[in-house]
């Protein structure tokens, strides 16, 4: 090995790279973009807050506090509907899911059970429903509990049945926190083992290698600066990404040892693979199909986009016999959870996995030929 | 001086097989020290084959080659910093700069004293030191392939079919580099399909066909030993006169109604061609008569060759 060599090799790699605005694009933005996307898309479900479509026929005080009873305690935005329309045909028009109608001697009633004490005095909200849609449900759910809650304060009776709610975790974490170890290791996967495959194909096509099997160059010293200039990639990228989701999601996450440590292990269990399948594809094309075949797949089946209990049981088992599961899994468990433990042992996973991996891609790069 | 120190190169029975093709067959020749040595031959003769063996790119299937006085198939690693090569449609990295890549390859030899500006100097690429390699032209990527050969001032140098696919004009801005290599007495391996590129700058020419040498020794050596004739070019006014020259029986060599070359034993023979034209009442307007040269020879031994073993395979 030398150090003057694998410096030089570097150099020409990091050059190659920044003058390369495409290969810059799909390796440094492309997972910020992911990331925008969405963090966004999950920032709504952090906070979530339904629309409520209100026809009001009674139009008195009681109703008006009903109404922001229900903004208050629902959390929901009222859209107040003229009582002078006709409900159903609104709410096609509009393509709304649900009208809330309240009836005209709401307030007649709410005077008679309140101030007169009679107990049969109850009074009917229509829910206008469309069922096909999903987010329906939800608002209903809502609806029922906030009422159950009048209902229960106007008997006035304490609750007998009563819930505590207690987090498994210490603390409430966001979707957005989740999401963001996932889409590190996601990125630092396609990053060495496209990196890889599509590099060296590339050389070996256009008769580079063979050029540079005549210099003093060696297989060892390639290997280590390709290994290195991966993970200053994966390096950069990772910032990039934690820069993003502090500065737009004001995420918190723990960065610490484990960070790298998966980094690392993430590099050199993908740039093995990648240095298989540059050894065994003809072609730069049938090589960065492979390494799509390879990648794609793992990206979804592996929790690095969906929690894993989203997927059918069988499918959560596949998961668990990919590499890059353990990646997730490792960095969310150092990043989210702070649990040492359980990183370590995925750590130990995918170490195992990256050094038999890492020593058949050795075996298996070309550097003389064979012929 | 003693064989090894006199010879840079000694090969000595060389075969290669590759599976069932037999790429080279049993060959032996030396290339002395400071000479350019020119492996000639037709696509899929086994020149590349040759010379990636005799470079350390590949393994021989038997036989022993000596490169420095040292084993090619033992010593990779003592004789790689000793050579320069050019491989067979060389290529570099795309967005590095033709500065640049001197400098990758001269730290990959750890030289610390390679004389950069005057590599890009001695192959005419100074406007163009700053250019990437994806953006220079065919014959600027293969001077830049010839610079790169030399950056660790290389004792022999390979260059593998260093012009082919270049245009006449970038061939010749090729073939100026290597003059000036073999005036600094430089030793070359060259291979080439391009008998002109063999004339010009060797010393010493293998003519390989099939795998085979089939005849070897200098440029003139080896048109005399082969060439006991002349070539006579006739451009007559009228087709009288090619009429005339077809019926006395000449072998043609080209015909194509306005001049006629054909192969005459002596020059009594140019006599006779001449006489009997003049006593047609026809006129020339031009007339050559001289030795054939290194491509009519190889056409000639090539040709011959085919016709000894037409169903024999043949590989690069």
């Amino acid at each position: 090995m030398n150090l003057r060599v694998v410096g030089a090799n570097l150099v020409v790699k990091i050059r190659s790279f920044y003058r390369e605005k495409s290969t810059m694009f799909f390796m440094i933005v492309f997972p910020i973009i992911l990331i925008l996307v969405f963090g966004a898309l999950f920032m709504n479900q952090d906070n979530m807050n339904f629309d409520l479509c209100v026809q009001d026929f009674d139009q008195t005080d009681s109703s008006t506090q009903l109404v922001k009873t229900l903004e208050i305690h629902g959390k929901f935005k009222i859209i107040k509907i003229d009582a002078t329309i006709s409900a159903a045909q609104y709410a096609n028009d509009n393509k709304l899911n649900l009208i809330l109608t309240i009836p005209k001697g709401y307030e007649g009633t709410f005077l008679q059970r309140t101030a007169l004490n009679d107990p049969d005095a109850s009074v009917t909200l229509t829910y206008l429903y469309d069922p096909s849609s999903i987010s329906v449900s939800m608002k209903m759910k809502i609806l029922n509990s906030v009422f159950a809650g009048i209902n229960q304060k106007m008997s006035g009776m304490p609750p007998f049945i009563r819930s505590a709610e207690t987090s498994i975790h210490t603390r409430k974490y966001r979707f957005i926190e989740f999401f963001v170890p996932g889409i590190i290791a996601m990125s630092v996967m396609t990053l060495s083992i496209f990196g890889t495959v599509n590099v060296n194909t590339e050389l070996r096509q256009k008769g580079v290698i063979r050029k540079l099997s005549t210099t003093p160059i060696t297989r060892t010293d390639w290997i280590l600066s390709n290994i290195l200039y991966q993970f200053i990639l994966a390096v950069l990228s990772t910032i990039a990404m934690l820069l993003v989701s502090y500065a737009v999601f004001n995420v918190s996450l723990q960065i610490n040892a484990w960070l790298p440590v998966f980094i690392v292990l993430d590099v050199f269990a993908f740039v093995g693979i990648g240095m298989i399948l540059t050894r065994f594809a003809k072609e730069a094309e049938s090589a960065a199909a492979a390494a799509n075949a390879i990648s794609f797949p793992m990206m979804f089946l592996s929790g690095s986009f969906f929690p894993l209990e989203m997927m059918p049981g069988f499918m959560q088992t596949v998961a668990r016999i990919l590499p890059l599961y353990y990646v997730n899994e490792g960095l969310r468990a150092s990043m989210v959870f702070n649990d040492h433990i359980a990183a370590l042992r995925y750590s130990a996973i995918i170490a195992v996995f990256a050094a038999v991996v890492f020593i058949l891609g050795i075996v298996a790069t070309k550097w003389e030929e064979d012929k | 001086m003693t064989e090894e120190t006199e010879h840079a190169i000694e090969v000595e029975k060389l075969t290669k097989r590759y599976g069932d093709l037999l790429a080279v067959d049993d060959i032996s020749f030396n290339v002395r020290k400071g000479e350019v040595f020119a492996m000639l031959g037709p696509n899929g003769a086994g020149k590349t084959t040759t010379v990636e063996i005799i470079d350390t790119i590949r393994s021989p299937t038997s036989g022993k080659v000596t490169l420095l006085g040292m084993d090619v198939t033992k010593k990779k690693h003592e004789i790689v910093p000793r050579i320069g090569v050019l491989p067979q449609g060389f290529s570099s990295f795309d967005r590095i700069t033709v500065r640049e890549t001197l400098q990758y390859y001269s730290r990959l030899f750890c030289c610390m004293n390679t004389d950069i500006d005057g590599l890009i100097e001695l192959v005419d690429l100074k406007d163009k030191a700053k250019e990437l390699y994806k953006n220079l032209s065919g014959g600027l990527k293969q001077r830049l392939g010839i610079a790169i050969a030399l950056v660790n001032n290389p004792e022999v140098l390979f260059l593998d079919e260093p012009t082919t696919g270049l245009d006449p004009r970038a061939r010749r801005e090729v073939w100026k580099v290597m003059l000036g290599l073999k005036k600094k007495g430089k030793t070359v391996f060259l291979t080439t399909h391009y008998m002109e590129e063999a004339e010009l700058l060797a010393d010493t020419v293998a003519i390989i066909s099939k795998g085979k040498i089939i005849s070897m020794g200098s440029p003139g050596a080896l048109i005399e030993s082969n060439a006991n004739y002349l070539v006579l070019t006739l451009k007559p006014v009228d087709e009288k006169a090619v009429e005339i020259i077809r019926k006395m029986g000449y072998e043609t060599i080209h015909d194509n109604h306005k001049d006629i070359t054909v192969r005459v034993e002596h020059t009594d023979d140019v006599q006779k061609i001449l006489n009997a034209i003049k006593d047609a009442g026809a006129t020339l307007l031009s007339l050559d008569v001289r030795k054939p040269n290194l491509e009519e020879v190889f056409l000639k031994l090539t040709s011959a060759a085919l016709r000894r073993d037409p169903a024999g395979k043949v590989a690069e």
